[in-house]
């Protein structure tokens, strides 16, 4: 069979199995086990289960579990509903306030947490009740949270950069650096929209009717929520740029402060603990089962020519630079449709970087406008993970026609953000070549 | 078949609940790690690798439960608007679907796990603990996986379409 | 003569000089073979992870692989000797020397057959350096610092006195720049300058005597390689001897002007002293054959290891 057969045959097979409402997880994994069979060879199916070994042992992976508990004692303890609460009273007077303080914490949570599932997760149990309660427009909350929680991809420590890194045979210390100012970047895009669009439509972000009486006495007093909080921030990000622990160790870390403030605000009992526990459980067991499937999806796409297929696509495109540029990342931007990322940088990479050495770009800015893209493509309808995740947490009665809507204009505002970063190269460039000589 | 059916709901209601609590012995683990290598200077060759020990089996044991609480996501943009009918056949199809996916796994990976305990492997690691047992967990997951597959097939096939249709809206 | 085609998976991530070189061996196989055996070359981790190609190998997943032994140490423990020798064999010619004239390829070929896997061939070449933070001048120096080693060099380092800290490859970059350990093991001289590690880590200790000579094989599903003509078998053995030896001759290059970029970030290039080398050389054995496990052949791999080294007056 050709490769564009197989390609077309895959993606298809994988978009109608979606719509009979089969979990991810198995359409991912069903179709690998399928085209393994048809294309490769009985012989081929241990694929699937050695690449599984390797995601059981993964310690990179294992701050999922870890980071999800800290956000579900946080939440179950109250820590976060004082903490929006005060984010409320200062906020107020700005438009869309409880979204754009969750973009901020989003970003906090990025330079905290190395893996976009567990922030999304997280932050879908933390913020969205809490905006939702407010009566913020659904859209506008499970946006902002969608794409505050993919910052993690940018912002430095991130597993993704870390393997993008190896695969690229890039500084990794570089590949950080170089994603803080346009992580910051996103954020502000993020921002100025939320601010701007509430500003235009008050109903969509309605800011308390009460209040006109609130004081500054009040304010400084609504900040004592601010501690555990921002105790529990400094004790993870502090490990972790201290010295004193990995990533994945950090975030035991904050597991153990979380349960510290539990204890505090006097909510540390058998019911937060069994509460705390089916989050972990469900929310880890569904993130992990989908990588099996992707990984297997992945392997089978690789080990059956796909790769071949796009590498000679590129090579055959005989026109400006630019162009192949645009072309490569709206490859990418359409595999991250359906695929997982470090699968993508595992299938392209290799493939786009003699490109881009031959076009005489930059590797390292490339690679951010790579890490960009990224992100887009795991807010991207249909089937970008973060959706996903983020679906495993919504109230009822908000289906997924919402999340898709919702998700849009800050697919728009990432958009931007890769026009801008390729435009101006020195926004990703600058601080990695001044730290670093 | 319903006693059948509720043993191995039930036995992997209990995996499910092994699975969850046995995750909360990372935190200690991982923080006398840090503790002992920050204020002692004296890091532990176990610490890690035990934790991602107790990872794996966490969610591939806590899978087929999850499975009964519908907790693997799916898109529902077509099922939500489907009749009944429509909706009892393709979840009928999934489940089979997800029977077949797990059996096929279950075989694949079962002579690996005969394998790496006749070899009696272990990690390599400076720890270096026995790591074969872990092979077992994956096809003991995929057999429970199975089972739970059929289960629920069986009981949307038993389930009358107008009550799956209530039981859907909560 | 019928046309073969062949999946094979390197250890290699595209775009390395080392994955550069398995492209080369692939080429080579098709051209002393008329372009009648095609090998299709994958990456590395992109069908499955480098660790676990062993298995996908013996099951018949793909046909060949590219692989380091030592992953597999743990199931037979043989391998922790065909891979690389924790303070052993100082000069590659020497390990090179034991596999082909010293019966040590027949051993790997005994220690595979038992998987179902057919060994072709090593590809052998010199040592990786450790990167650290502290300036480490003897064996001594590195008792009480945290290091990060893998497989047997864990437990050689480990009854050195280091404070062995298990971490990921991904990992040592962040380990070194946050002093989460003191000093590390991960690829050679020029990955892991591409890693960024001269930006961390202000010292290279050479050599490196936890991996100072490292052998990667070519190994082959038995049932596949037993169905090839004899030409085409001979096709991969000449391909593998060739590599082996061209790969090695570019990295002794390559090194040379890597240590220069390296000396330009500003990283010292300490060499340890080949005295007190042989006396932690001398000590090491033990750890050797406390790694054999009892096993039979595994032990007679180190007697004849053994027997080399102290003919060749490194013991
Ligand atoms: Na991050
Ligand atoms: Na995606």
């Amino acid at each position: 069979m050709s490769s564009e057969l197989v390609l077309l045959v895959m993606f298809s097979g994988l978009v109608s199995l979606l719509l009979t409402g089969l979990p991810l997880a198995f359409v991912l994994g069903s179709l690998a086990l399928f085209f393994t069979v048809v294309l490769w060879g009985p012989s081929a199916l241990t694929v699937t289960v050695l690449n599984l070994y390797d995601t059981m042992r993964s310690e990179s992976l294992m701050a999922i579990p870890l980071y999800v508990m800290m956000a579900s004692v946080l939440q179950r303890s109250g820590v976060i509903e004082s903490l929006y609460k005060a984010m409320e009273i200062w906020s107020r007077r700005l438009p869309g306030g409880l979204a754009v303080g969750t973009v901020a914490i989003c970003t906090i949570i990025a330079a905290m947490t190395g893996i976009v599932g567990a922030a999304v997760a997280a932050m879908g149990m933390l913020a969205l009740p809490s905006m939702l309660k407010r009566g913020y427009q659904p859209e506008l909350a499970i946006g902002t949270i969608c794409a505050g929680g993919t910052l993690g991809i940018l912002i430095p420590p991130s597993v993704i950069t870390i393997v993008y890194a190896v695969t690229a045979q890039a500084s990794i210390g570089q590949m950080f650096i170089a994603g803080v100012v346009p992580g910051l970047l996103l954020a502000s895009l993020y921002i100025g929209y939320i601010v701007l669009r509430s500003a235009l439509n008050p109903s969509i972000a309605p800011r308390p009717t009460d209040g006109d009486d609130i004081t500054w006495a009040m304010r400084i007093g609504a900040l004592k929520s601010l501690v555990l909080p921002m105790l529990i921030i400094v004790g993870v990000l502090g490990t972790i740029y201290m010295g004193i622990a990995t990533p994945t160790e950090a975030a035991a870390v904050g597991v153990a402060l979380a349960f510290v403030s539990a204890v505090i605000e006097r909510r540390f009992n058998g019911e937060l603990l069994t509460g705390v526990a089916l989050d972990v459980v469900k929310v880890t067991t569904m993130i992990l089962w989908i990588t099996i499937g992707a990984r297997a999806f992945v392997a089978i796409f690789t080990g059956t020519g796909g790769a071949d297929f796009l590498l000679g696509f590129i090579q055959d495109l005989d026109t400006n630079r630019w162009v192949v540029l645009v072309v490569m990342l709206a490859i990418l931007f359409f595999l991250g449709m359906f695929l997982d990322e470090i699968g993508i940088i595992l299938l392209c990479v290799p493939v786009f970087l003699p490109v881009i050495d031959f076009l005489g770009f930059d590797r390292l800015w490339f690679g951010i406008l790579f890490l960009v893209s990224a992100q887009m493509a795991y807010i991207s309808p249909p089937f970008g993970y973060t959706l996903f995740y983020m679906k495993g947490v919504l109230p009822a009665g908000i289906g997924m026609g919402t999340v898709y809507r919702a998700i849009i204009p800050f697919m728009l505002l990432q958009a931007l953000g890769i026009l801008i970063c390729a435009m101006f190269p020195e926004l990703v460039l600058w601080l990695p070549r001044s730290m670093i000589q | 078949m319903t006693p059948l059916f509720n043993f191995v709901t039930g036995l992997n209601r209990i995996l499910f609940g092994i699975a969850a609590i046995a995750i909360f012995a990372v935190v200690p683990m991982l923080l006398y790690e840090v503790v002992a290598r920050y204020a002692f200077n004296a890091p532990t060759v176990w610490a890690m690798e035990a934790s991602t020990l107790l990872f794996g089996p966490h969610f591939m044991l806590a899978g087929p439960y999850l499975l009964h609480l519908r907790g693997h996501v799916a898109v529902d943009i077509v099922s939500e608007r489907a009749s009944p009918r429509t909706r009892q056949v393709l979840e009928i199809f999934g489940f089979l679907v997800i029977a077949v996916f797990a059996a096929v796994l279950g075989w694949v990976s079962w002579p690996l796990a005969v394998n790496a305990f006749q070899l009696g492997e272990t990690s390599f690691s400076a720890w270096n603990p026995p790591i074969w047992w872990i092979k077992f967990i994956v096809p003991f997951a995929f057999l429970m996986l199975f089972a739970q597959a059929l289960v629920e097939a069986a009981m949307a096939l038993r389930t009358p379409p107008a009550a799956a249709a209530k039981e859907a809206r909560p | 003569q019928e046309a073969v085609e062949w999946r094979m998976q390197a250890l290699w991530d595209g775009g390395t000089t080392p994955f550069e070189f398995e492209k080369a061996f692939v080429a080579r196989v098709a051209e002393l073979t008329d372009g009648k055996f095609d090998i299709k070359l994958f990456s590395a981790g992109q069908l499955v992870p480098a660790a676990q190609a062993f298995d996908a190998v013996r099951s018949g997943a793909f046909q060949m692989m590219k692989t380091f032994d030592g992953y597999e140490a743990g199931k037979i423990p043989s391998f922790a000797f065909t891979s690389t020798i924790p303070f052993g064999f100082p000069n590659p010619d020497q390990y090179e020397a034991w596999f082909y004239e010293l019966g040590g390829l027949d051993m790997a070929r005994e220690a595979y057959a038992k998987a179902g896997l057919f060994y072709i061939a090593p590809t052998v070449y010199g040592e990786e350096p450790m990167h650290s933070t502290v300036k480490i001048e003897s064996i001594a120096d590195m008792a009480g610092k945290k290091g990060r080693f893998v497989g047997l060099a864990s437990a050689v380092m480990g009854d050195l006195g280091v404070a062995v800290t298990p971490m990921a490859t991904a990992d040592v970059y962040s380990g070194l720049e946050k002093g989460l350990i003191d000093f590390a093991d991960r690829g050679d001289l020029t990955a892991n300058f591409e890693a960024g590690l001269g930006e961390v880590a202000k010292f290279i200790i050479l050599p490196g005597v936890h991996q100072p000579t490292t052998a990667t094989s070519y190994v082959a599903n038995t049932a596949a390689y037993d169905a090839l003509p004899a030409s085409f078998k001979a096709a991969l053995a000449v391909a593998a001897r060739e590599i082996s030896g061209s790969l090695r001759q570019r990295i002794i290059v390559q090194d040379t002007i890597v240590l220069d970029k390296y000396r330009e970030q500003g990283v010292e290039i300490i060499q340890l002293d080949p005295a007190d080398i042989a006396e932690a050389r001398a000590k090491a054995v033990a750890s050797w054959n406390k790694a054999t496990k009892g096993d039979a052949l595994a032990t007679r791999i180190v007697e004849s290891q053994t027997a080399f080294m102290q003919s060749l007056g490194l013991l």
